[in-house]
């Protein structure tokens, strides 16, 4: 991240890959700071909020979705030279989403059980994030992303300091709002402890487990919990293997637990423990 | 224990003197004071599915009946038999989310052009009262005050919160396996640093002052003099509470220990189960660790400063431009530990932990504090001599008489024999130890005990010559003489936290068999432990129903090899070391406890230095002509020791240079 102010009103975009929007609506329920975030920053290009459109460049490009189809191999690259920070936002961007569960499946044959017209479908094998194919230099995470995190960065950015995302296990989060742990108390299997927190607890505060919407955090020690679920929750490896294998499956750690332990079904009730095709270079 | 005496009582002073008995009835009134003063109520409540401290305003909302089965990892609500009010012990909350909150702004500034300003945050807690608080969470409030406010620099924040509190202590009428206070020497009895401290019994509760303000409180309550049964009963609740945890952490010289063990291979271990979340610490009542953070407006121009706890295992603490000081999650593990246990006394004179177990419960997949310090600085053990008892035969002419209680054909040609009576200091024989065995008319032998009972020993005996020959012959109700337990033990309790490896041959097994019962008996204590065991052919192989259930259920690695096989052997074929060969462990944290003619012990030793086990670590047992078995007659000297009475078991680097050489 810049540690000066990006611009006095710094031009910004919001553009999306292949993802559902919802991180976009984050920026538009921010109710309170939304007023004053137009104020600081000339947002150029929404589509989500407004009709008006800018080819760049881009001051801040926030980056939504994962890259999916042939056509975004460029048009991400292309982004990229436009811009001066670019932020992925959500899980799609900055993990490939819940659709690169479809990188450890039989890609054809998904599209042909999905669709009647599968040849009119343009789409990768594998669903990556943007990191696998530009610089990144900032990510919000989360499925979708959390408001506080993003004001915070949005303030960061304007008085040029380093936003303050930690990378910290979702416990910690737990344990200073005073929720009790599910894992404990309930012997829910909780990935809360290698996933990066940003989320303000909100499953465990609901009494569910996390389910890692918000990524590995720093050396997620997913082998020792791995082993923990097999010995002392007497779990299947399937089933743990499922724990993993949500919206950030294809992040690292999670990955290999996936690719090792099974979890991703295959269309049809089948299960696959395929592992990915080997990380490509950028595009 | 000794329920103290209130030291002064008027208003509703008894009428006579010694401790006050409140009903169960008039709890309310002591909330219902407290509230008078102005005073918020933070009590035990249930909630999801656990006791929490939060504000309470009625007896009603207490876990009347509520107890709770902790154990590492888990927490479990149970319902009690009776309609206890503080029938639990501590939970996930610790008080300190009141002294020491797990966020506090710190300091507001600005920015205007050129100018800048920065106005501390002043606190202004609310007056509160703790009620349920118990002796090791007094003792960490103790703790946090001598590290917040109790040298030079203080924490104004933590210091004004920690003034307006009014403790009302519980004394703890129950424990949990996970309670270890007693080691800590913090509890389970309330002693000091409450106002009011209570003793529940069913109909109501004993009640003591413990300071001027509680004394205030304590004049204010409806009392009469509690029964001599009242107060027996309550002491002797909370002294069954003291035997109950027992002493599982000692804690005699543990921080030198403990700082002794920086390089032990346990750390890494243990970092392959620890994720690093941090829930330990923040469940801590006095881990204090915390991280400002920057929060700004949109113009930058308005700034606040946040105080939140942090955790020494999350990946960041240790952060700087560069790296981590702490960068492997065992060196975040070590750090934790170190500074719970050893230098928090160096720091602030005390220990880190009170005992409460919170980290153990609420670690998510249950690392038990207790079993990595005993792992790691094992608590010191007596000299293996001075738990080796003297015989009543003491003499080389004297035997005292045991009678064959039963006969078990082990092989072809072993027998074990079942020997009850004999001298009673068997029953406080160690492993490795032998008796010498006389029938009249044969000479005595040296015999390893293969297993002691409480009223005697087995001896297992191969029939070789005339007089072994003898003995295996005995039947039920045959008498014979025996002289010991003689000879030094298997330095078991060197192997505590660590690994063993076991390897033997034929008969072998025989002196070692104690060793896996007090291994199976203890099993915690003790890392992997291997049992490679030999013999001529699967027919010659001992004790085959325990071998079975060492590996299956007691969680030895049982491997077994045999010279020649044969149409109902489906094993290895092999001797002993070849079964070296397939593993591929790493020997520097283990200690070799190896039996058998001198050239397969020398074969073994020369396999195991390959693999890292020094030999100062392997321990082997000798044989040698023994008539005596006492160091009297001269037959068993090998170099500068007589292998009966400074042996049987010698570690290879005691023996030096005389262990393999002919003719020694």
């Amino acid at each position: 991240m810049a540690h000066a102010p990006v611009a006095a009103r710094p031009r910004v975009g919001v553009v999306k890959f292949a993802s559902c929007d919802g991180c976009q609506l984050t920026l538009l329920d921010l109710e309170d700071e939304l007023l004053s975030v137009v104020e600081h920053f000339d947002i150029v290009d929404f589509p989500e909020a407004t009709s008006a459109r800018s080819a760049g460049p881009y001051d801040v490009l926030f980056v939504e979705g994962s890259v999916s189809e042939p056509a975004h191999l460029e048009r991400i690259v292309e982004l990229r030279r436009k811009t001066r920070l670019l932020v992925t936002i959500g899980a799609c961007a900055t993990a490939g989403g819940i659709q690169a569960l479809r990188n450890w499946a039989d890609h054809d044959a998904f599209r042909a059980g999905v669709y009647s017209n599968p040849e009119w479908i343009a789409s990768l094998a594998r669903s990556t994030p943007i990191a696998e194919h530009v610089t990144v230099d900032a990510e919000l995470r989360g499925c979708p992303i959390d408001p506080g995190q993003l004001v915070e960065l949005l303030t960061a950015l304007t008085t040029g300091r380093r936003p303050q995302l930690p990378d910290e296990a979702v416990c910690m989060e737990c344990k200073r709002r005073g929720v009790v742990c599910v894992m404990v108390s309930k012997g829910i299997p909780c990935l809360g402890q290698v996933t990066q927190t940003g989320c303000g607890a909100i499953c465990p505060r609901f009494g569910r487990g996390c389910y890692g919407c918000f990524g590995p955090r720093e050396q997620a020690n997913t082998a020792g919990l791995t082993s923990h679920f097999q010995v002392a929750g007497d779990r299947p490896r399937e089933e743990i293997g499922r724990l993993f294998a949500g919206f950030t499956a294809y992040s690292e750690p999670f990955r290999s637990m996936v690719t090792e332990l099974g979890g991703v079904r295959a269309g049809h009730g089948t299960t696959t423990t395929t592992a990915p095709a080997p990380r490509g270079g950028k595009a | 224990m000794v329920i103290p005496v209130s030291r002064s009582f008027r208003g509703n002073r008894p009428e006579t003197e010694g401790p006050a008995f409140l009903a169960r009835a008039d709890l309310q009134v002591l909330f219902d004071i407290l509230r008078e003063d102005g005073r918020r109520l933070i009590g035990p409540t249930v909630a999801d599915g656990s006791i929490i401290y939060d504000d309470i305003t009625s007896v009603d909302e207490l876990p009347s009946g509520i107890g709770d089965e902790q154990a590492p990892g888990s927490y479990r609500l149970r319902r009690r038999d009776d309609e206890r009010l503080f029938g639990y012990v501590v939970g996930p909350t610790a008080w300190k989310k009141w002294t020491f909150p797990a966020l506090v702004p710190l300091t507001r500034a600005t920015r205007d052009g050129h100018l800048v300003t920065f106005a501390p945050e002043q606190a202004a807690p609310p007056t509160l009262a703790f009620l349920g608080a118990r002796a090791c969470e007094i003792a960490a409030l103790g703790i946090t005050d001598r590290v917040l406010i109790g040298a030079e620099f203080i924490d104004p924040d933590y210091m004004v919160r920690r003034a307006n509190v009014f403790i009302v202590a519980v004394q703890c009428t129950t424990s949990a396996s996970t309670c270890f206070c007693t080691s800590m020497g913090t509890g389970p009895e309330v002693s000091e640093g409450f106002d009011l401290s209570l003793t529940e019994l069913d109909a109501g509760f004993l009640v003591e002052a413990g300071t001027p303000a509680g004394r205030a409180v304590l004049e204010r309550l409806p009392l009469r003099a509690a029964s001599a049964a009242e107060q027996y009963g309550a002491a002797a609740t909370v002294a069954a509470v003291r035997a109950k945890i027992g002493d599982p952490v000692p804690a005699d010289g543990l921080h030198d220990r403990l700082l002794a063990q920086l390089d032990h291979p346990r750390w890494a271990q243990v970092a392959e189960r620890c994720i690093t979340c941090g829930n330990c610490t923040l469940a801590c009542p006095t881990c204090f660790c915390t991280s400002v953070t920057q929060a700004t407006d949109l113009t930058g121009a308005k700034a606040v400063a946040n105080r939140t706890w942090d955790s020494c295992f999350s990946p960041g603490f240790a952060k700087v431009a560069g790296g981590s000081f702490r960068a492997r999650p065992r060196d975040r593990y070590r750090q934790w530990l170190t500074h719970k246990f050893a230098t928090w006394w160096d720091q602030f004179g005390t220990s880190g932990c009170v005992g409460c177990g919170r980290c153990i419960t609420w670690c998510p997949v249950g690392i038990d504090v207790r079993e990595e310090l005993n792992a790691i600085a094992p608590p010191v053990a007596r000299s293996p001599e001075s738990h080796l008892v003297e015989p009543v035969a003491a003499t080389p002419n004297e035997f005292v008489i045991a009678r064959v209680a039963a006969t078990k054909a082990e092989t072809s040609d072993t027998t074990t024999l079942t020997l009850i009576g004999g001298d009673p200091a068997f029953s406080r024989g160690s492993p490795g130890q032998f008796a010498m065995v006389a029938l009249p008319g044969f000479p005595p032998l040296p015999i390893s005990i293969s297993r002691f009972l409480a009223d005697g020993i087995e001896l297992t005996i191969r029939g070789a010559g005339p007089a072994t020959k003898a003995l295996c012959g005995l039947q039920v109700g045959d008498q014979v003489g025996l002289r010991g337990p003689l000879g030094n033990n298997w330095p078991l309790d060197r192997a505590f936290g660590r690994d063993l490896i076991i390897v033997t041959g034929g008969i072998g097994l025989a002196p070692l068999r104690p060793v896996l019962h007090a291994i199976i008996a203890d099993r915690r204590r003790f890392g992997d432990v291997k049992l490679f065991y030999g013999a001529r052919t699967s027919a010659d192989l001992l004790y085959r129903d325990e071998l079975e259930q060492w590996g299956k259920r007691d969680g030895i690695d049982v491997r077994l090899t045999v010279d020649r096989g044969g149409p109902d052997w489906s094993g290895r074929v092999g001797i002993v070391t070849h079964l070296f060969d397939q593993a591929t462990w790493d020997g520097s944290n283990m200690i070799a406890l190896v039996c058998g003619p001198e050239r397969m012990i020398q074969a073994t030793s020369t396999t195991l230095a390959g693999r890292g086990v020094s030999e100062s670590r392997i321990h082997v047992t000798l044989e040698r002509h023994m008539e005596c078995g006492i160091g009297l007659c001269g037959h068993c000297q090998m170099g500068k020791y007589f292998v009966c009475r400074d042996g049987p078991v010698f570690s290879i680097a005691q023996l030096g240079d005389t262990f393999g050489r002919e003719g020694i």
